[in-house]
């Protein structure tokens, strides 16, 4: 469709945001027979939810700032261990205390956890050890706890997946430039996709804003004022996995507290940094040394370890005077908008990813209020089917599935992660259904493709190849495509290239700039 | 029991990619006993053309149609640039001895000329972009573009074979359209190529007559009224200038290689060419071996190559350091500083990691560290951080030297052949081999 050509769609809500929240909610409403458009500016997960550390939390780390938010976590955690199995791996959780970490936190932690029903073993130095050898041997004290790790990116895939299954709409790279108001409410949305130019005028009978840290500037489109404060963590990969289970700091929340496993590899994070821009985001040198030096008092071998890749996410927060962010409650907010007189308009912002299915139950009773609909929520015990696309953000998919051995007539895209050309197709169709052009940059969002040591060097230019020779791309939007994919990928690699990365990254230099000059063909320089 | 194994030579190179492989070729032609250690791997990684200074300064959006007309600033901005260093005349003789190296062996490359200088050419890349070189094997020439980048009236077919990796004909004709009148794009199928073939196995395969007739047939029934044909890199390893000929002849059209991503065939045949220049002149190769523990005696250098129980001791007037920046290990960056690995020498650098990257990969400026490296006086021995060489005989070349941003000015070989050739040259002059 050609630029400034308008499209009208009807739908009983429209969805603003495609991250955990909105993507759940979507397969929230879905499940009770209402029908859903979601729009997303940028693409699945593409804030807070793709930018986590994938930890489903116990409710342990909470127990001591906030007891609902533990039991809360608690809760939920049972119920998506059961019903979406298929993103979750069971780890079990460390909490580790080391010399000089406050005693009375120590001492307060079993109880604690008993209070908020959350089990909690004492173990033995040697006996954690074991189940974490990289553990520091000066830790005195740990105790394992029910924590798990969740694959944000396969999580949001299956749900969109289930709600598009059930007559939902996904509009990729679409921005809500405006709303048309009455007295009471919204009555259409002008929605532009930032890809084509195309503009679409969604009609719904609710609107509900899921859009995280840009919570604030939807609202204000309809004339409608929240306090928002950011608050940047930046987390890193390692280039292995360091232990089975999660590994916590057994302190108040600070900076470097938290490794989780994220299949063959562990994240370490976070920090806590307040920002102005939720938009412009990226682990500085400063984060990435903070991280580190305070990671390794709990796993020493985080100090010499290769790491792969940064990224930064943003907390979206409702206004607090308090220095550290940290300590604002991760508890939810939800807002109905008809105190502020616009009937059909509902903010839901803040919290955590392991209580995405709670804000998304909550956020869709209240929309069924509105709807006047007499429809329960499905959620907490219908299990979450596998979409077809959907694993290929599991490390070694291909091995699953069987391909890219030898004899299979289906070629290596991306070595270090194994992504076949298959699973190259199959992704690139799934996104033609959701009316979007496949791009590196959507295909390494479903994909492992890019995430490897290489960060993409190689298989860039490869992926893009096999997309020219099946005509998913045309003319030179292909150069322009390979541009942004290495500038985005390098956000997560500047901070932290020493090593065997830097010289990892000296190649993709030599080979990008070096022979294709892609520097000077880079069309939005 | 402990075998002693020692090693004498004049000169002894650490590093066997171009530079290196050039200061070796060098030595041997000045007469020198010279060992080269190291892994010619590098080689895999080059387009095969070899850059003289194809961009500046490095935000320019220019393309150099004549290197030297970058030549004025760059020796005023950078007085420490191995181009600054020799001069324009000095790199033009460094092309031209390592041009005459690589025709003896079977492998020729042209420069071009224009009016009483030297001129850049245009090359389409497996991106679908252009790059700017300056000395080109013969198998990509008829592929050059006129640097102005004005549409030709050329028709081309780009050619591509079905299972190939990292190389698509659409892609390459899709990019360059607007160069030409028109562009068109086929692939091939070949018997016996399966799914993710590597290009120097189809290389490799394409020097069977079987193979090559097959191409060289199905092509011709695609060629039409196209003027030129654009293939992957992949005609053949050893005796690629042939083959390209035999296919332009047989097609009717002019026939040309695309350089592309590595591994890169055309990049493999020039080690292939300086293993065979180097091995008749008697420069003796150690392949994968570490040096390492150098120690100067005041008169000569002694040098660990390999590692127990096949350690070898070289003993050597005089040393060439030609081991590369960080991916060939010649530089090594710890968290807070960036280290020479063989002599710790000193490495000019930014005060700090967070000075090392931009926050944009492809900022047309470019990354500080890019300009770190070593620093050496006018015949290329490193300095102390007082500004004297460390050594007498000494010397660093190629990309471990500081200021050059090659990747972005497109400047890499023209620095490694002439500061290798420089060093070489003043070692001699200086009588480095008189010392035995």
């Amino acid at each position: 469709m050609q630029p400034g050509t308008k499209k009208t769609i009807d739908t009983q809500v429209l969805i603003i945001g495609g991250g955990a929240t909105g993507t759940g909610l979507a397969r929230d409403l879905a499940l009770r027979g209402v029908n859903v458009v979601l729009v997303e500016k940028a693409d699945l997960n593409a804030g807070a939810s793709g930018a986590n550390h994938g930890l489903l939390h116990s409710g342990a780390r909470y127990v001591h700032s906030d007891q609902e938010a533990a039991k809360e976590c608690r809760e939920e955690g049972l119920i998506l261990k059961e019903v979406c199995p298929q993103c979750i791996e069971e780890t079990s959780g460390l909490f580790v205390a080391v010399p000089g970490d406050e005693e009375s936190y120590i001492a307060d932690f079993p109880g604690m956890c008993q209070k908020a029903n959350i089990p909690c073993r004492s173990l033995s130095i040697s006996e954690a050890l074991e189940k974490a050898p990289c553990l520091s041997k000066e830790a005195i004290a740990v105790y394992e706890v029910p924590d798990a790790s969740i694959d944000p990116f396969k999580l949001a895939i299956e749900n969109m997946s289930q709600a598009c299954g059930l007559g939902g709409t996904y509009f990729s790279h679409c921005r809500v430039a405006g709303f048309d108001m009455n007295k009471k409410g919204i009555t259409c949305a002008h929605v532009q996709n930032l890809r084509t130019g195309e503009e679409l005028q969604i009609h719904a009978d609710v609107y509900i804003s899921a859009s995280g840290a840009w919570a604030g500037g939807i609202a204000q489109l309809a004339g409608i004022k929240i306090p928002m404060v950011f608050s940047k963590g930046s987390l890193l990969i390692t280039g292995n996995r360091l232990a089975k289970p999660v590994i916590n700091r057994l302190r108040k929340a600070s900076d470097g507290d938290i490794l989780v496993p994220g299949g063959i590899v562990s994240i370490i994070g976070t920090t806590s940094i307040r920002i102005d821009d939720p938009d412009k985001i990226f682990p500085t040198v400063e984060e990435v040394d903070l991280i580190i030096n305070q990671g390794q008092q709990m796993v020493p071998d985080l100090g010499v370890r290769r790491y792969i890749r940064a990224y930064s996410g943003v907390r979206p927060l409702v206004s607090s005077d308090d220095g550290d962010d940290r300590n604002v409650t991760r508890g939810f907010v939800l807002l109905d908008h008809a105190k502020e007189g616009v009937d059909n308009f509902i903010t839901i912002t803040s919290g955590k990813l392991t209580t995405y299915r709670l804000m998304a139950e909550k956020t869709a009773d209240l929309a069924c209020e509105k709807l006047k609909l007499d429809a329960p929520c499905r959620t907490r015990d219908q299990a979450m089917p596998m979409a077809e696309t959907g694993d290929w953000t599991e490390p070694a998919a291909s091995l699953k599935r069987g391909l890219g051995l030898p004899g299979h007539d289906d070629k290596m895209i991306c070595e270090c992660e194994m992504v076949p050309a298959s699973a190259i197709d199959a992704i690139a169709a799934d996104i033609r259904r959701h009316r979007s052009r496949p791009d590196l940059l959507s295909i390494g969002l479903r994909s492992r493709m890019g995430k490897g040591p290489c960060q993409g060097s190689a298989c860039s230019a490869r992926a893009l190849s096999h997309l020219y020779d099946k005509g998913e791309v045309k003319g030179r939007e292909g150069i322009r495509d390979m541009a942004r994919f290495l500038n985005e990928r390098w956000k997560g690699e500047h901070a932290l290239l020493w090593g065997d990365s830097l010289a990892q990254s000296s190649l993709k230099e030599m080979i990008h700039c070096g022979v294709f000059c892609l520097e000077k063909s880079d069309e939005d320089r | 029991m402990k075998i002693d194994k020692i090693m004498h030579c004049d000169l002894l190179v650490i590093g066997a990619g171009l530079a290196g492989m050039t200061a070796a070729a060098r030595a041997a032609h000045k007469g020198l006993d010279a060992i080269v250690a190291g892994n010619p791997s590098s080689f895999a990684f080059s387009s095969g053309l070899l850059d003289y200074l194809g961009v500046y300064p490095a935000e320019s959006s220019e393309l150099l149609k004549r290197p030297e007309l970058g030549m004025n600033a760059l020796t005023s901005d950078l007085p420490g640039h191995a181009y600054t260093l020799c001069g324009h005349n000095k790199v033009i003789e460094s092309f031209e001895f390592v041009k005459t190296l690589l025709d003896r062996a079977g492998l020729p490359y042209t420069m071009h000329r224009a009016g009483s200088g030297m001129e850049n050419k245009n090359f389409i890349t497996a991106m679908g972009t252009l790059k700017p070189s300056f000395m080109i094997p013969e198998t990509m020439t008829a592929g050059s573009l006129a640097v102005d980048q004005e549409k030709s009236n050329k028709r081309l077919l780009v050619a591509g074979i079905k299972g190939l990796s990292g190389f698509s004909a659409a892609q390459v004709a899709q990019g360059v359209r607007k160069y030409f009148a028109d562009t068109r794009h086929v692939d091939i199928s070949l018997p016996g190529v399966a799914t993710g073939i590597q290009p120097q196995i189809m290389a490799e395969l394409m020097e069977s007559v079987d193979i090559k007739s097959a191409f060289i047939e199905q092509l011709a029934v695609h060629i039409g009224d196209a003027d030129l044909c654009g293939l992957p890199g992949i005609c053949g390893i050893n005796n690629s200038p042939a083959i390209v000929d035999e296919m332009s002849t047989r097609l009717g059209v002019k026939v040309f290689e695309i350089p592309g991503s590595p591994p890169s065939v055309p990049g493999m045949r020039m080690a292939f060419a300086f293993e065979k220049v180097l091995g008749r002149s008697g420069v003796r190769m150690l392949s994968n071996v570490r040096i390492k523990d150098p120690v100067f005696d005041g008169k000569k250098f002694k040098l660990t190559a390999g590692s127990h129980p096949d350690e070898i001791t070289i003993r050597t007037n005089g040393v060439i350091l030609a081991t590369g920046r960080f991916f060939g290990n010649g530089l090594h960056a710890r968290r807070e500083r960036i280290v020479e690995t063989v002599f710790y020498l000193n490495v000019a650098q930014p005060t700090g990691r967070h000075l090392w990257h931009d926050t944009k990969f492809l900022n047309p400026n470019g990354h500080a560290i890019n300009l770190a490296g070593i620093e050496t006086d006018s015949v290329f021995r490193p300095l102390d951080p007082r500004g004297r060489p460390v050594y007498k005989s000494l010397y660093a070349v190629g990309s471990i030297l500081a200021h050059n941003d090659w990747a972005r000015l497109k400047s890499g070989a023209g620095a490694s052949l002439a500061s290798a050739i420089s060093a070489v040259d003043h070692f001699v002059e200086s009588g480095g081999s008189h010392g035995r």
